[in-house]
C-alpha cells in the first residue's frame, strides 16, 4: 500500500510519484487531484499508473487523471505516451470499448419549450435508437459498406446521406482515423459488428437530453463559438463506443500480445498490460484493427445522432436543420494515436495512449475545427445520469503538461452489486422524475447500477482539471431526460 | 449455485467465481454464472439448441475462448442460453458444447447486463482438494 504522504507535491492538484517508487519505473508518475481526491483514490490507481511507466519506450510521464479509478492493465483516466520506434503498444492501454466517446449536438430550443416533451423525446428515441443485452441496429450494411465504416468513418456516412456536411469536420480527427486495416480484424469481430451500427449498448453508456445550467455558466462568451448562447438551451449528449465490435478486437489481440511477449522479451506485472513493440508485426496488427474498430464507434454515435435529430424533427414538427441540431463535437476517451508533441524540448510523434481521457487540444491547433481554432478543441466529460455533465475547453497548458489530455467523467466508487443493493432502479426513477429527470432503461438493474452514488463528484473532478489548467470550464450541463442502456 | 459473485473485484464490472468437482461441471457452472449476468434465466426457454466444439492451447484459453464464443452468438444471433452440456477433452484442449436456450425477447425475459468481453484479469482455472474453481472478471 502506497504511503501518498511520499508523493512529491507538484502543485495543489498535481503529485508525483518518483521512479525509485518501484523498480523498472522508467519515467515518473503524475497524479492530477485534489489531495481530498487522492485520498479517495483506491490504491489500485497507484500501483497501475506505476505500472505504466516501467513500459518500454514510455515518455515523460505516465499521467493519472482526476477521474482515475482501477482498469484492467491501465487505470481508467490512464494517460501514456510512447516513442514511435522504440515504444509499444497496449490493448489494455485502449480499453476493450475502442473508441467510447462522448457527442454533442445543440438545439435552438428552449427548456421552456422542451419540459413538456421531454417523455415523448426519450420514449422516441427509445424505440428509434436499440439498446440493452444483445440488441441489433436498423441499419442494414453489406460486408463490402462495413469495410468502408471500418476505414472512412463519418466520411462514410457523409457520403451515403447519414451524416450532415459539417459534421466529419466537428468530430475528432475528421470522423476517421487514418490507418485502419480490415484485414486484420477477425471474422468473429465482422459478424458482431456489422448489425450494430446506431446502438448504445448497456452498462455505463447512455443518451441524454439535457439543458444548460444558469447557475454554472462559467463562460458565455467561450461558449458561443460552440454555439451555446443562452441559459437553459437544450443540447443532447451521446457516450457509446464500438460495441462487441471493439471488445472481440480487444480480446483477440489481448490473446494475440499475452503470447507475443515472450518472443519480445517483455514482461509486465499485469497480464492486462500485455503488449508489443508498436514497429512488430503484432504493434502494428493491432493498431489497424483498432483503428477499424475506432472508425466503427465514429459511424455508431453518428447513426445515433440521426436518429436524434429524426426524434426531435418528428415531436416539433420541424426540420432538424430548423431546430439548428449541429454537432459540437465529437471525442474519442479510450483510443491510441499516433500524434506530434514537443516535449523535453523536442517535437516528435509520439503514440499517445488515452484510457478514460480526453483529448484536450488548446488554440491554434490545426486538428481542431476552424471555427474553434481561436479558442480551443470542445472537451465533453460526462457524468452520472443523476448529476449532469460538462463542456469544457483544450488549453495550451494540457499541451505542454499532458500531451494534450484532460479527464473523461467521473469514475465510479461503488461496485455495480453493491449500488443495488441500496437501491431498486424503479425507486430511483421515480425519485428522478420528481426531480425533474425522465429516465427510460432496458433494464432496471442496469438502471439500479447507474445511480449517481455510486460515482465520484464529477464537479470536484472538473475544477481539478481547471485548477490545473489543462481544461477550463466553459458550461456544466443538468440532464431533463436520458436513455440508459 | 454453483458460482458466486465477487462484487469487490471490479467495480465497473461484474465477477464471478465458478466451481464443481468436474471439469465439464466447471465449463457449465462458469457458462451458466455468464448467463446469469445477462438474463433471469427463470424468464428464459429452453426451445433452440445450439452445438460448439473449440479448440484452444490449454485448459485456461479453452474456457477463455468457450465463454467468449457465447457473447458472440448472444450479439450474431441473439441467442441466451440457460442449459450447457461441456465435454472437455481429456488434453484439455478442446471441448464439444450443447448449449439450451432461446432468442431474445423483450417482452418475457427479463434483461440484466450486456456483457462484451471475457478480461484475463485473474482470470484461471485451479484444481485443488477435488474441486475445480474459475475465477471470471467480464466486461459490462
Amino acid at each position: 500500500m502506497p504511503n501518498i504522504a511520499d508523493f512529491k507535491q507538484v502543485s495543489d492538484v498535481v503529485w508525483e510519484i518518483p521512479t525509485s517508487y518501484k523498480s523498472g519505473m522508467l519515467v515518473p508518475a503524475r497524479i492530477y487531484a485534489t489531495k481530498k481526491l487522492l485520498e479517495g483514490m483506491d490504491a489500485g490507481v497507484f500501483e497501475q499508473v506505476t505500472n505504466l511507466a516501467c513500459l518500454p519506450g514510455i515518455v515523460r510521464s505516465a499521467y493519472a487523471m482526476a477521474d482515475a479509478h482501477w482498469g484492467y492493465g491501465f487505470p481508467i483516466g490512464g494517460v501514456a505516451a510512447f516513442d514511435t520506434e522504440t515504444g509499444v503498444i497496449s490493448p489494455g492501454g485502449v480499453g476493450f470499448d475502442i473508441n467510447c466517446g462522448m457527442r454533442l449536438i445543440r438545439t435552438n430550443l428552449h427548456y421552456s419549450e422542451v419540459k413538456s416533451r421531454v417523455k415523448e423525446l426519450v420514449d422516441l428515441m427509445f424505440r428509434l435508437v436499440p439498446a440493452g443485452v444483445g440488441v441489433k441496429g436498423t441499419l442494414r450494411i453489406s460486408e463490402a459498406q462495413f469495410e468502408d465504416v471500418m476505414r472512412y468513418g463519418v466520411k462514410w456516412c457523409a457520403e451515403n446521406g447519414l451524416a450532415w456536411e459539417d459534421d466529419p469536420s466537428h468530430v475528432e480527427e475528421g470522423g476517421f482515423i487514418k490507418g485502419a486495416d480490415p484485414s486484420k480484424v477477425s471474422r468473429q469481430a465482422r459478424n458482431r459488428g456489422i448489425e450494430q451500427l446506431g446502438t448504445l449498448g448497456s452498462g455505463n453508456h447512455y443518451l441524454e437530453i439535457q439543458v444548460v445550467d444558469p447557475s454554472r455558466f462559467f463562460d458565455p462568451d467561450l461558449a458561443k463559438h460552440f454555439g451555446i448562447v443562452e441559459e437553459d438551451q437544450v443540447v443532447v449528449m451521446v457516450h457509446c463506443g464500438s460495441r462487441g465490435f471493439g471488445h472481440q478486437v480487444g480480446s483477440d489481440y489481448l490473446r494475440v500480445f499475452d503470447g507475443a511477449m515472450k518472443r519480445y522479451g517483455i514482461s509486465v506485472r499485469d497480464r492486462e498490460l500485455a503488449c508489443a513493440p508498436f514497429s512488430s508485426k503484432e504493434g502494428k496488427d493491432y493498431y489497424g484493427a483498432m483503428v477499424c474498430a475506432a472508425n466503427m464507434a465514429f459511424t455508431n454515435r453518428q447513426v445515433i445522432v440521426q436518429r436524434v435529430r429524426d426524434a426531435f424533427s418528428q415531436v416539433f414538427h420541424k426540420d432538424a436543420e430548423a431546430l439548428d441540431m449541429h454537432l459540437i463535437y465529437d471525442v474519442c476517451h479510450n483510443v491510441a494515436k499516433v500524434e506530434r508533441h514537443t516535449y523535453d524540448g523536442v517535437s516528435a510523434e509520439v503514440l499517445v495512449h488515452r484510457k478514460g481521457a480526453t483529448r484536450s487540444f488548446g488554440p491554434g491547433h490545426h486538428d481542431i475545427p476552424a471555427p474553434y481554432r481561436p479558442v480551443g478543441q470542445p472537451v465533453i466529460i460526462g457524468g452520472s445520469m443523476e448529476t449532469g455533465s460538462y463542456l469544457l475547453v483544450g488549453t495550451s497548458k494540457a499541451m505542454e503538461d499532458t500531451f494534450g489530455s484532460t479527464a473523461h467523467g467521473s469514475g465510479r466508487t461503488m461496485s455495480r452489486t453493491a449500488a443495488k443493493r441500496q437501491v431498486r432502479g424503479a425507486e430511483l426513477q421515480r425519485k428522478m422524475l420528481e426531480r425533474g429527470i425522465y429516465v427510460k432503461s432496458a433494464t432496471m438493474d442496469g438502471l439500479a447500477e447507474e445511480a449517481g452514488m455510486a460515482y465520484k463528484d464529477i464537479s470536484e473532478v472538473v475544477e481539478t482539471m481547471d485548477v490545473a489548467g489543462i481544461s477550463k470550464k466553459v458550461v456544466a450541463l443538468r440532464p431533463i431526460g436520458n436513455i440508459k442502456g | 449455485m454453483p458460482f458466486r459473485y465477487l462484487p469487490d473485484i471490479a467495480l465497473a464490472d461484474v465477477a464471478f467465481e465458478a466451481e464443481s468437482d468436474s471439469v465439464n461441471g466447471l465449463f457449465e457452472s462458469s457458462a451458466l454464472a455468464l448467463s446469469d449476468v445477462m438474463v433471469d434465466p427463470a424468464t428464459l426457454g429452453t426451445g433452440t439448441t445450439r452445438m460448439l466444439r473449440i479448440s484452444s492451447d490449454d485448459l485456461d484459453t479453452l474456457l477463455y475462448d468457450f465463454l467468449t464464443e457465447v457473447i458472440v452468438v448472444k450479439d450474431v444471433d441473439s441467442l441466451l442460453f440457460r442449459g450447457f452440456e461441456v465435454e472437455v477433452a481429456a488434453d484439455y484442449k478442446s471441448l464439444e458444447a450443447t448449449m439450451k436456450g432461446e432468442a431474445i425477447n423483450r417482452e418475457r425475459h427479463i434483461l440484466r447486463n450486456d456483457v462484451k468481453a471475457v478480461t484475463m484479469h485473474l482470470f484461471g482455472v485451479g484444481h485443488e482438494g477435488g474441486r475445480w474453481r474459475a475465477t471470471v472478471v467480464l466486461d459490462i
